[in-house]
Parts: C-alpha cells; structure tokens; sequence
C-alpha cells in the first residue's frame, strides 16, 4: 500500500491529534465558554456574563501578578541562559569522552527522577532558618543571625525554579551544539581564531534553535506554574497562575477560567514571536 | 444459609437479620477491637458490593479500610483525596463514589444540588447518642453552642426528604453522619516565647515578627485572623465566620499591612509544613492541628497547643452517601450498613487515638482503656503511655492533654470552620492579600 | 575523541569548576532527602539528625506505619500506568514527530495544540477533561481517561523531543538509500529507526518519568485508586515522617538503575551497528 507523501503525514499524525484535539481543545473551549459565565457556590451560571474579564483588564491586581511573574521569568530565564549555555558548551566542547558525556548528562538528570513532593519538602531543611545553608554560613563566620529570605519568599522560588529549571535549557542547547559540524571550528581554529570568538561569531549563531525551544521551556515551565510559587513563598507570592490556582481551590471557576484564557494568549503571542525569530521547524521540512 | 462466613472474628459474630429490625448488640473485647453485631444484612450477593468511599487523609487509611473489610461482609474502596479533587470529582462524576466525607462548611457547595442522598433518622442507630453539638447545637451543659463560622447545627438536617433545603431544628433527616470534631488553636513553643500565652491577638505582637504562621486559605486561615484582630480591637465584627463587606474589607486592609510589614513567615497548607514549621523553630506560634502538635512533641520538641481566653475554632468532618446510591437497593442497604458500622465503635477509637473526639463517645468508650478514655475525653492526667494506633508512644504517664477534657474544649468554641456567604468577594481580596 | 593528545585549554579547568559547582547545586536538596532518611526513629523530618539507622526504610516496606498511607498500591498502580504511558507515548509522539519532515495543512494546528496543552495548568486540564468525560456520559477510569489525561501532558514534550532528534537527521542518508532503490519501509526501518533510536528511548524514558510524576491532571481522572504522586500529596497534608525521605532515596536508586540499563543498551546498539558497518565495508 502506498501512500502519497501528504496522506502519510496525516496518518501519522492522527494519533497525537486525536488525543490533542479531545483532550486538550475540548476542553479548551469549555474553558473558554465558561469564562463568560456567571457563578455560584461551586457551580457556574450559565448566563453571559462579563465581570470575570471586567475585573482582570480593570483591577490593580492583574498587573502585580503579572509584574510578579515577569520579574520571576526574566532572571530565571537570564540564569538558566547562562547556566544552561555555560554547562552545554563544557560538555560538548569540552568533555572529550562520549562516556563521561553520558554520565555527566545522566548525573544532572538523577535528581528529577525523584517525586515532585518529596523534592520540595526537602528544600525546608536546605534554605530554613535552621537549615544546612544558613549552618554553613555561620560556621564559617559569614554572616551573624541566619538569613531569614532564603526560605518563604521571592528568592527562594527564583532559586527552586533554577534548580528544576536549568536542565531544560541545556537539553536543547547542548542538542544543538551537536550538530555543529567540527570542521567548521577547526577551520576557525586554523584560522586563528580564539575561543570566545568562536563562541560568538561561530556557536551562538548556530544555537539559536537550541536557545528558542529551551526559551520555550522556561516560559511554559515558568507561567504554568502554581504549585512551586506557594509552596516555596509559604503562600505569599503571587502570580497568574497562583491566583487561578486558588480559584479553582475555592470552586471559582469562571474567573479562573478568565484568567487562563487571557494567560493564553499572552504566552502563545510570545511563543509565537520566538517561533518568527528562528525558525525552528523549517530544520524539519524536507 | 448464607455464604458469608465469620470472618477472624474473635468473640463470635451473631447475625440478625437487618429486615427484622433488630439491633446490633456491641461486645465488649477491651483492646482488642473487635465488635460484635456486623454484618447484620444478611444477603448471599452483599459480598459482591463494593462501596468507593472517597474521603480526607483524617479519615481515611488503610488500616481503616481493613478493619472495615474485616467485619463487614462487602467490600470497601478507600481512597484518599485532597479537598479540591474530592470536590471536582463529587461536582464532575459523583457516580464513581458512594460515600464522601468532608469538612461540613463544604456542604454548603451541595445545597440544592441533589448529589447528597438524605438519611433518615430511624435508620441510623446512633442519633441519640451523638454529641449535642449536632443534634440540636447545645454543649453538654445545655448552653446553645456558638453560631459564629459555619457550626455543625446549620447543616444536619433537611427540612424534608427531597433534602434541598437545610432545616435548623430537629427533623426526620439527617445531612451527614457526623464523624469527628476538635476545637483548634494555637501552637506554640513555649520554650522559645517563656511567657505565658493567652489571647488570640498575639498572632499579631511585634514581639513575634517574622516568626508567626497561619494556615492559608479562607476557611480556616481567616477565622483565626479574625478572631485575633478582634482580640487586637482592630476590627469589629457581627458574625467573625460570616464576615459582610465591610468587614472582610478591613480585615484584608489589616493584613496586608501585618504582611507587608513582616509580621508572617510562611501560611502553610499541609500537616507537614505545619509540623516543619514549628519543630524547626522558625516559627513560634501558628495555627496548628492537634495531632501536629503531638506530632512535634513526639521528636522531643516542646510544643503547647494553647486554649486561648476568648475561645477556640471548632470543626467538624462528617460522612454522606450520595444520591444516587438510592437506585440500587442492595448498595443503598449496604451503605447504611457502612455508615453505621462507623460510629459503632472501633473506627470511633481509632480516631480518638489520633487526638480527634468521635461523634458518639459513649461508643468508643468500651474500647478504649481507662487510661486512654481519661486523658483523651476527661482531661485527666495519663496513668500510663499514651499510644498511637500505629503503636507509637505518644505521651508519658502523668500528662494532661492541652486545654483539658472534651467540654473544655468543644465547650469553648467562639467560631467555627467556616465557608462564608460572601466567600466570592473573599476569595478575591484574599488574592490580593497573597500579591501584597 | 576529539583532540585527544591536545593540551587542555585553561578555559577547560574554568568551566569543569563551574559545572561541579553546577551538580552540587542540584543535587543540595536530594542530599538532604538521600542524608535524612537515615534518620533516628525519633527524629523528625528536619536536622538535627537524631541517631541513624534504617528504620524508615523498614517502615516504608512494612506498609502500616502511619504516614505510609496506601503507598504499595499507589506505587504498583503508578508503575503500571508510567510502563504503558512510555509505550503510547513513544508510539504516538514518535509518528507525530515523522509527520512534521513535510509541509503539510495542520501541521500548525498540531505544533500548537502540543504547546497550548503544556502551558494549560495541570488542574484546568484535569477538569475540562473530566467535565467533557462526565458530558459525554462516561466513566472515568485510569485506563482511558487517565492514561487521556496524562498524555496530554507527556506526549508535547515526545513531540518537542522528535523535533530536537529529527533536526539531528542527515537527510543524505535517507537519499542515498532511495537511490539505491529501497522503499518507504525500508527506509525507515534501516535507515531512520537507527538514527532516531536514542531518541525514542529518550521519549520512552520522558514518558515514564513524566508519568510517574504527573499528579494534577491525573487526579481527576485516573477513577479509584491513588497513584503515587497523588499518594503522596495526600499524605503530604496529614501525618509525614521521613518515610518519605525514605522512599525518595529508593526510587532514585531505582531510576539511576533503569536509566544504566538504558544506557547499556544503546551502547551496545551502537556498537552492533559500528560492527555491522565495518563487516560491511570489510
């Protein structure tokens, strides 16, 4: 049985899309159509109603959330940036061995394959008052009282986010770096080049793939996010996906409904900006 | 004759036939647990039933579950849900659970909705001895219990069969069969404040900056700011656990500026990192639960849970069966049977093992020790180690549980657990709250 | 190797400092969870340690302590559920990645669907799912609606996975081997299917760890029976012991053994492939 190049494509392709298009879209538009219904005591209303929307474009607090979580995205994607790039650019380039390769990969790889909830309450005795960190630092007479914003705040949710969040910048960077042809580098070389200009004019340019899809990680990783943000701010920080969170807690569902639609359309607008930048599908297209 | 055999049992079970009304007779088997009575439906396919009992991390567990399956002749499906998905599963697919437990300020997400299956009155066998803060909302002495918060009077009866109406005085049906209950307050180290503790409005001292918690959230984490910034005289109000306007107005303006001031530390939302919190000493007061008190002192750390003169929070956990439960007889009996197995006596022991007071005491009574029924119940001091149901020695000889017997506690309530009326302009300052 | 025999550029000690400081920053919490769950019988779920010994472990294994919960089921049943995820994710990504080498009308639709389910938080999916489950009159049970559920969240990242893995691919090898006459089968089984291969093991692997972790979309729709993140959670919110500081230093271990075992497996395809080359081309 042959099948013309196109009808193949579909076919492999229905699977995902079956699964994608019940399972996602569907609810999609539910979530969608509740956004404009009214509610009650853990029931929604089905009239057409507009105070969800009025109250996230008119109050004060659509802003500090997103504030919040802008302020979070920026450093945490600066950081994984470099972190990721720095690490990637180590093991492709500077790690000689395929095996040492691997296990070095694999070694950054073994503390997520421990349960998410296991993870975070262990942070308590790394970051607390009491914990390993401040004992640390005291022992070794940097500080005096122990350092009380380590744990429950900003910084501490900045840090978990990094911590989780970095391999997934490396991934795709040092997947790109890959597939960098060496000649290309040692033609550099023999020209003269030094190493941070090859890193410039030569692998940067070439990583920009690596760079978008590990971007898109983070911000995905990053806006979706509700259950990191409360726990490691002890509930005191919040952000979009926080405040639907404790929607959805308290049985509110049309205004998280609300405010998931329009965290939407934010992040694909900004996914889809990076998409324009550097093309990554056209790497696939014949 | 039947196929369902006496299971394990110790002292012999005497089947009575459910149809011809007998009651069950309770065995007396001091420690061992075992009770006579159950099963007393006598049918040769209730071993095919299978009962999805969904309910809290309090409630449920399998040693609970085994218990159950050991003396009833069908089986039960125990499983246990944080709040939020038990709630989404109840509002989204309740025919996949018979019977739900939860706190009952949730019951108001149920009013008029027709998931919950009333019961009625005669076919449970331990009404008349329930605790009275049930039945017609008085304490023990006959004092009517307080109706700040959402007290467990407000939602026990139907006003008639259909159940889409509560009815505050007593009738024929019943909305839940209550569980547990416990008054809740703060826990404290003393060994870290060294003075004496005995309001609510020290959640707010200065002298404990960055060193207090609550629990997040606004059925329990507001009330207890409530009740502390009333002590502060900061703000008044008519009904703390059914706050107007403009009263949840000023109580949010109020926290926030304690928030932005750095009086909190962290607002926990699990057992843990109540646990965490305070046995690390990162904070010093927070509101806590009583088994995470006990918890704590169990490692060696001092840990009061501390009656506070304007009163404590008061909660209640009760079980209901689901409506639809009705259109299989044989499950609808069989569920009855479930419900009633569970204030008979053994599951009403484990849970005062736990710290918890059962709805019906005088069930539990005969099998628990005396030592145990003293310090749990009378506020007497221990004549002997004090056992958790997983063996672990809770506490020594010569202790007095914190705040004393059941009616100094349960006697004392100023609110209660609540789930306000304006809860949807309280959700939404509460937001604001966690963004300042 | 490459270079092998060249001196090591300083940068080289520069950046080998920077990743070790690198691994001990991420490995600073499971420390605390691989140290404390040696911890004393007293002892809590914070240091000081209070004496060592392995008296979680056996706790974990006894299955009656309190904050055990009904960890051996849920874990048997997360088992269960991460094994046929990372097969249906694997075959399902897998396709869905080959469909992306040509241009075709809706594959902008599928790209985008595969990010919109990863940013839609775990809950809203959970819930739109068991609604539209509950619309259509169906049951929810782990088999379909829970196993729906987690795909959602497994099958974008495969799908991202087979773009990284695909964009790899020399499309000259696959011309060479048209030219010499093969067809559509053959060249997928001799020619693609050994190049992806590290990849869908990769994808297998994804699945399953992102399976076993996956609790908000789960929850709601995997029926009776907890899995063992939605366990754990539960337990999280009652009684807690380092039990759980117990079992995460096991399913470490047991990951870290799974993902060797992988490892030795794509080494030796490797190598049967490097053999077969050079007997070819003897």
């Amino acid at each position: 049985m042959t099948f013309s190049p196109r009808a193949a494509s579909w076919l492999q392709a229905t699977p995902f899309m079956l699964i994608m298009v019940f399972l996602v879209i569907v609810p999609l538009v539910i979530v969608f159509v509740a956004s404009f219904m009214d509610y009650g005591f853990a029931e929604v209303i089905p009239v057409l109603y507009w105070g969800n929307y009025l109250d996230i474009f008119r109050s004060r607090l659509t802003w500090d959330l997103y504030a919040t979580a802008l302020r979070m995205l920026v450093i945490v994607w600066t950081v994984t940036l470099l972190l990721g790039f720095t690490i990637a650019y180590y093991l492709i380039f500077h790690v000689r061995s395929n095996f040492w390769r691997a296990i070095f990969l694999m070694a950054c790889a073994i503390p997520f394959w421990t349960d998410g909830a296991i993870r975070m309450i262990s942070w308590v005795p790394l970051l607390g008052r009491e914990g390993l960190v401040n004992q640390a630092l005291m022992g070794m007479g940097i500080i005096e009282q122990p350092i009380s914003w380590l744990l429950y705040s900003e910084f501490s949710v900045v840090l978990v986010y990094i911590n989780m969040l970095t391999l997934a910048m490396l991934g795709p960077i040092a997947n790109s770096m890959g597939k960098i042809d060496y000649s290309i580098i040692q033609a550099a070389r023999d020209q003269g080049a030094g190493e941070w200009q090859i890193i410039t004019n030569i692998i940067i340019p070439l990583v920009r793939p690596g760079i978008a899809i590990g971007s898109i990680f983070i911000l995905t990783a990053v806006m979706g996010d509700a259950f990191i943000v409360k726990m490691m701010s002890g509930n005191q920080v919040n952000t979009p996906a926080g405040a639907i969170m404790t929607e959805i807690a308290a049985f509110q569902y049309p205004p998280a409904a609300a405010k998931s639609v329009v965290m939407l359309v934010l992040v694909i607008g900004v996914v889809a900006t990076i998409l324009r930048v550097v093309d990554i599908k056209k790497e696939l297209a014949r | 004759m039947s196929k369902i055999k006496d299971k394990k049992s110790s002292s012999g079970i005497s089947r009575r036939d459910l149809l011809k009304g007998a009651a069950a007779a309770v065995g007396t088997a001091a420690g061992s647990g075992a009770i006579t009575g159950f099963p007393t439906i006598w049918a040769q396919n209730i071993q095919n039933v299978t009962l999805n009992h969904v309910g809290s991390v309090y409630t449920t567990n399998p040693l609970v579950a085994e218990e159950a399956n050991k003396q009833l002749g069908f089986t039960i499906n125990m499983q246990t849900l944080d709040t939020t998905s038990q709630m989404n599963r109840l509002l989204a697919q309740p025919e996949t659970i018979d019977i739900a437990d939860m706190g009952n300020p949730s019951l108001k997400y149920f009013v008029g909705k027709d998931t919950l299956m009333p019961i009625p009155i005669n076919e449970y066998k331990w009404w008349d001895k329930t605790l009275p803060l049930w039945v017609d909302g008085t304490y023990a002495n006959g004092e009517q219990a307080s109706r700040q918060g959402f007290a467990p009077i407000l939602s026990a009866y139907y006003a008639d069969e259909t159940g889409l109406e509560w009815s505050e005085t007593p009738t024929d049906w019943l909305v839940s069969i209550p569980l547990v209950t416990n008054a809740d307050t703060f826990g404290i180290r003393p060994d870290l404040i060294n003075r004496p503790i005995e309001s609510w409005a020290e959640l707010f001292n200065p002298e404990f900056s960055g060193r207090v918690a609550l629990q997040d959230g606004v059925n329990v984490g507001v009330p207890d700011a409530a009740m502390a910034l009333e002590a502060m005289g900061d703000v008044q109000y008519v009904n703390k656990g059914n706050m107007t306007i403009e009263e949840i107005d000023k109580t949010i303006d109020k926290l926030i500026e304690y928030k932005r001031a750095g009086q909190f530390r962290s607002f926990w939302t699990t057992f843990d990192q109540s646990v965490q919190l305070i046995a690390s000493g990162e904070v010093v007061l927070q509101s806590m639960f009583s088994p995470a008190v006990t918890e704590v002192r169990t490692r060696g750390i001092p840990c009061i849970f501390q009656g506070l003169k304007e009163g404590y929070r008061g909660w209640a956990i009760s079980a209901m069966p689901l409506r639809h439960v009705t259109q299989d007889p044989l499950k609808r009996d069989c569920v009855m049977e479930y419900l009633n197995w569970m204030n008979s006596g053994w599951y009403g022991a484990y849970i005062s093992r736990t710290g918890y007071y059962t709805s019906v005491p005088d069930n539990a009574k005969p099998l628990m020790t005396e030592n145990e029924w003293g310090y749990w119940y009378e506020g007497k001091a221990s004549t002997d180690d004090i056992i958790d149901p997983y063996g672990k020695v809770m506490e020594k000889a010569g202790v007095v549980r914190d705040g004393g017997g059941i009616w100094d506690r349960m006697g004392n309530i100023a609110i209660w657990n609540t789930l306000m009326d304006e809860d949807r302009y309280l959700v939404r300052r509460w937001q604001d709250f966690i963004a300042a | 190797m490459r270079d092998a025999g060249m001196p090591r550029p300083a940068s080289y000690y520069f950046l080998s400092f920077v990743f070790t400081l690198f691994v001990l920053f991420l490995y600073g919490p499971m420390i605390c969870v691989y140290i404390l769950s040696f911890q004393g019988p007293t002892g809590g779920m914070s240091f000081p340690m209070q004496g060592w010994s392995l008296h979680w472990f056996t706790v974990l294994f006894d299955g009656n302590g309190r904050g055990v919960g009904d960890i051996h089921n849920a874990f048997w049943r997360s088992m269960r559920m991460c094994a046929i995820m990372a097969v249906a994710t694997m075959l399902i990504a897998t396709a869905a990645g080959m469909s992306f080498r040509r241009r075709y009308p809706g594959s902008n639709f599928v790209f985008y669907s595969a990010i919109v389910s990863m940013i839609l938080p775990g809950l809203f999916v959970g819930f739109g799912i068991a609604l539209t489950f509950n619309i259509f009159g169906l049951k929810s049970d782990w088999w379909h609606s829970g196993l729906g559920a987690q795909l959602t969240w497994s099958l974008p990242f495969g799908l991202l996975i087979m773009f990284i893995v695909l964009g790899r691919f020399n499309p000259s090898y696959e011309e060479a081997a048209t030219d010499l006459g093969a067809n559509s089968r053959q060249r997928f089984l001799y020619i693609i299917l050994p190049i992806i291969l590290p990849g869908i093991i990769g994808i297998t692997t994804a699945g399953f760890t992102s399976s076993y972790q996956e609790a908000a979309r789960t929850s709601l729709n995997v029926g009776t029976g907890n899995t063992m993140p939605m366990e754990l959670t539960a337990l999280l919110g009652m009684a807690t012991t380092p039990v759980m500081f117990a079992i995460g230093t096991l399913t470490t271990l047991f990951m870290f053994t799974l993902v060797i075992v992988t490892l030795v497996v794509v080494a030796r395809i490797a190598k049967q492939r490097q053999l077969r080359l050079t007997r070819q081309s003897a």
